[in-house]
């Protein structure tokens, strides 16, 4: 694994989870993840899918370091998500990250792209349970885990601002 | 206080040498109902042997933590995720339950079910019993559910009141650890004494809560001519709170932390987990572990695990129990045991609702009254759920802090079932599994990701409102626990075969239930997701309309008590009419469920119990002899109902 590849991966899970970098990292399990996606797909899969996420990330370069989140967002649903090998992959990326568990892939997917042990459903570690992104995102603790403290279920949820007014319907 | 579980109290006791023993009492299963009557007559300066099917270490923080583990690492994290799967003392799962189709009974599981309902009610057969993953909310039984025979024609009259069973309830919600307020709980005719606080104070309703109680709170219902105002009430909660000092004349009261570990460190306060069932990850939450090692502390109380009851033997003249047959199994992946015995003065069958009729059954003891196993009762749950308007942070807090119990009681009784309305803080995870199912759907199907998908969660799960409609059952001899010599677990126990259908009396709550729901929700201004699923194991019809019932996990009737001999199994004192010194105790011998989770007066029930043994004990002072066929005998009080 080289250190690149994690940069790599750190950058894609970014975007794919609108968490930022160092939340990420914070959860002690970034290496882990790449591991287990190598592990079940394959490394061959996992360079594709950087690669692909690279050159989404060229197509929306506007030149001063940041992206257009529009060309980005296209650029993504048509270099990843719609791409037979690569969209379940990421979309798995994402749910590795949010439920701390790698959700096994269809015989649809392993029957073309080898790679059995994609199919299996397995947590990584019983930490990974408890840092699932979901629980920050719904700001609420993972069931079991992490107690937020007495009362604390009395006071309004800490989700962003930009969360409740985004929201209804 | 910490509830020091004694060195080595799980294996100390070498069933060999218990053999030889003749115990004040020997009793059958180390749940909330084995433990409290462990610990009681213990302190009482009695000798008395637990029996306990599953395997037990020592319970240490160790090995509660094994159970964690298995919690945080299990795929499934359903109701049983956090327990070892033992093959020789097997349990239901709540994943077990299949549809069930006529004339093909369901025995891919612990649980044969006959049908025609199936149901997924689970209990836990390891140290400390189904309290080790319950919810713990403790609710007290409305005076009227002691007469609902007579006040309303429907189920059955028990030979206690509400009166009688008062002071033992006080008693309960001191060992179980109570929080709530008096001024919240004095509803229906509930009635305190003079002065009364629960041990500590109520834990306060969570925002979701709140939210709901501000348009409900006030919303008028009439029901069989009587009118009504329904209201947002915080449930009492065998949970630590604040401890509240005006308690027991203001002697205030220590909450019991988790076992065998020290409080600073957990068994404080509940913290929020939102994990009460299936595991208290602090042990904030009562289990039974927390009487078994005041129980194991008297050094009067011994245990041996992994000891399966195979048969309880009876004089056939007197009827008197001789001695409890079981099967002590030497490895928990392994069907090699080794046949032993317990004897005793008095025998206590403590093993739960379903296992007591069964061990019962399977040594042919059906009770004179042919009632043995018969009048299975549960809570039905119907589910509903919507999406409220604004975001109300659902998935914080206990599983639910509060709820609606207004149509518990009322003249509609007469014509229809009475339920309690849990607000679930735990989201639609009980009907949908959400919040993962939410997360896979708005990834996979939704095409979401990043700030869209940060987006679509708030939207989705954090308004999340779930109804449950907690509806009683009424007793029907004809939903029963029963045996059957061929069908039998790897240790050659035979597995309850339970055979149920929800009363139409039921039905008739559970659709009222629903039209309720409708009116809830569009106070609320909230979206009613609800859809009930044909194919949905527990989907049940009523005059055209679909419903997914589901079960309550309160198991009761199967050894009912009553007046008369000829139609109830145990008297009020859950002594066998049959047998004079045998007790069944727990659930069974409930007569009506009504609207509250069973364990308190479970617990209740038992500490009144004790008081009977103990005088039973005292009365049967004779030397007792026993040979292989002859018996114990004395004569026993007449106890005072
Ligand atoms: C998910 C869930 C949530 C619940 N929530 C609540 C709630 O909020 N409030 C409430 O009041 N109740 C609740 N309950 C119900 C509550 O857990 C039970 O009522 C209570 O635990 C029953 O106690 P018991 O001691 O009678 O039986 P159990 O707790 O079932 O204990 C029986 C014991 O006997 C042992 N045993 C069984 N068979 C044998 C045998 N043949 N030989 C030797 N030992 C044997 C078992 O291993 C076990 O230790 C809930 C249950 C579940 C499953
Ligand atoms: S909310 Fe948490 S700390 Fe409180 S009882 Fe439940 S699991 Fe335990």
């Amino acid at each position: 694994m080289t250190d690149q590849s994690f940069e790599e991966f750190l950058h894609l899970s970014v975007d794919l989870t609108a968490f930022e970098e160092t939340e990420l990292l914070g959860t002690g399990l970034a290496h882990q993840y790449l591991a287990k996606v190598r592990a079940a797909c394959g490394g061959e899969v996992v360079s594709a899918l950087l690669d692909a996420h690279r050159a989404a990330r060229a197509d929306a370069a506007d030149g001063v370091g940041g992206h257009d989140p529009a060309v980005l967002d296209r650029a993504l649903r048509h270099r990843i998500f719609s791409d037979d090998r690569l969209g379940p992959v990421a979309r798995n990326v994402i749910k590795l990250w949010y439920a701390g568990m790698w959700y096994g892939l269809p015989p649809e997917w392993t029957d073309c792209y080898g790679a059995r042990t994609a199919a299996e459903t397995a947590t990584v570690t019983a930490a990974s349970y408890q840092e699932g992104l979901l629980w920050p995102a719904i700001g609420a603790n993972p069931p079991g885990a992490k107690a937020p403290g007495y009362g604390s279920w009395a006071q309004p949820p800490r989700i962003d601002d930009r969360y409740l007014r985004g929201g209804a319907k | 206080m910490y509830a020091k579980f004694p060195d080595g109290a799980a294996r100390r006791t070498d069933p060999a040498a218990a053999a030889e023993v003749l115990y004040d009492a020997v009793i059958v299963g180390g749940g909330i109902a084995g433990a409290i009557v462990a610990s009681r007559l213990g302190e009482a300066g009695k000798r008395v042997l637990i029996l306990e099917a599953g395997p037990a270490e020592d319970l240490t923080l160790r090995g509660y933590e094994a159970y964690l583990d298995r919690f945080y690492s299990a795929i499934s994290k359903d109701n049983q995720a956090p327990y070892p799967v033992v093959a020789n003392a097997p349990m239901p799962r709540g994943t077990d339950a299949r549809r069930i189709f006529p004339g093909a009974p369901d025995a891919s599981a612990y649980i044969v079910q006959n049908g025609p309902f199936a149901t997924d009610t689970t209990y836990t057969r390891v140290l400390g019993g189904t309290t080790m993953h319950w919810e713990a909310k403790t609710l007290r039984m409305l005076p009227e559910d002691f007469r609902m025979r007579t006040l309303y024609g429907e189920g059955a009259d028990w030979p206690l009141g509400y009166e009688d069973l008062a002071p033992y309830y006080t008693e309960a919600e001191r060992e179980i650890g109570v929080s709530a307020d008096v001024e919240d709980q004095a509803y229906l005719g509930i009635t305190f004494d003079e002065g009364y606080v629960f041990p500590m104070k109520g834990l306060p309703l969570s925002y979701l809560d709140r939210m709901v109680a501000g348009d409900i709170d006030g919303m008028p219902v009439e029901l069989d001519g009587e009118k009504r105002e329904l209201r947002v009430r915080p449930f009492p909660q065998g949970r630590n709170g604040i401890p509240n000092p005006a308690y027991d004349g203001g002697k205030g009261y220590v909450p019991r932390g988790a076992v065998s570990t020290y409080q600073v460190e957990v068994g404080g306060r509940c913290q929020g987990n939102n994990n009460c069932v299936p595991i208290c990850p602090v042990q904030a939450k009562y289990n039974a572990g927390k009487t078994l090692a005041a129980a194991l502390r008297t050094g009067r109380v011994d245990l041996v695990a992994q000891a399966v009851a195979h048969k309880v033997h009876v004089d056939e003249r007197t009827g008197r129990v001789t001695e409890i047959e079981y099967r002590r199994y030497d490895r928990p992946d392994s069907p090699g045991f080794t046949t032993m015995r317990a004897r005793g003065r008095l025998f206590v069958l403590a093993a739960n609702a379903v296992e007591n009729p069964r061990l019962m059954l399977a040594s042919g003891l059906r009770s004179s009254s042919g009632l043995m196993g018969r009048n299975f009762m549960d809570h039905a749950y119907l589910l509903a759920w919507a999406l409220l308007p604004e975001v109300a942070g659902t998935f914080r807090g206990t599983n639910c802090t509060g709820g609606i119990t207004d149509l518990r009681g009322g003249r509609f009784r007469r014509r229809q079932a009475a339920f309690s309305v849990d607000i679930h803080n735990d989201g639609w995870g009980w009907a949908r599994g959400a919040p993962m199912t939410d997360l896979i759907d708005l990834v996979d199907a939704g095409g979401r990701y990043g700030e869209s998908l940060r987006q679509g969660l708030v939207d989705r799960v954090s308004r999340q409102l779930q109804l449950a409609f907690m509806v009683e059952v009424p007793a029907d001899p004809s939903n029963r626990v029963t045996v059957d010599p061929a069908i039998t677990d790897s240790l050659g126990n035979m597995r309850p075969i339970l055979t149920y259908d929800i009363p139409e009396y039921t039905m008739r709550g559970v659709a009222y239930a629903r039209q309720l729901s409708k009116r809830i929700f569009a106070r609320l201004g909230a979206e009613d997701h609800t859809a009930y699923d044909p194919a949905f194991w527990g989907y049940a019809v009523h005059t055209g309309e679909g419903y997914e019932i589901r079960g309550g996990n309160h198991l009761a009737g199967t050894h009912v008590m009553g007046r008369d001999p000829s139609t109830s199994v145990v008297n009020a004192d859950q002594r066998c009419w049959d047998h004079e010194n045998l007790y069944l105790v727990g659930g069974g011998s409930m007569p009506t469920v009504g609207t509250s989770n069973v364990t308190l007066t479970v617990a209740a029930l038992c500490l009144r119990s004790v008081r009977v043994m103990l005088a039973q004990l005292a009365s049967e002072t004779a030397p007792i002899h026993l040979t292989s066929h002859g018996a114990a005998r004395g004569r026993s009080p007449e106890v005072a109902q």
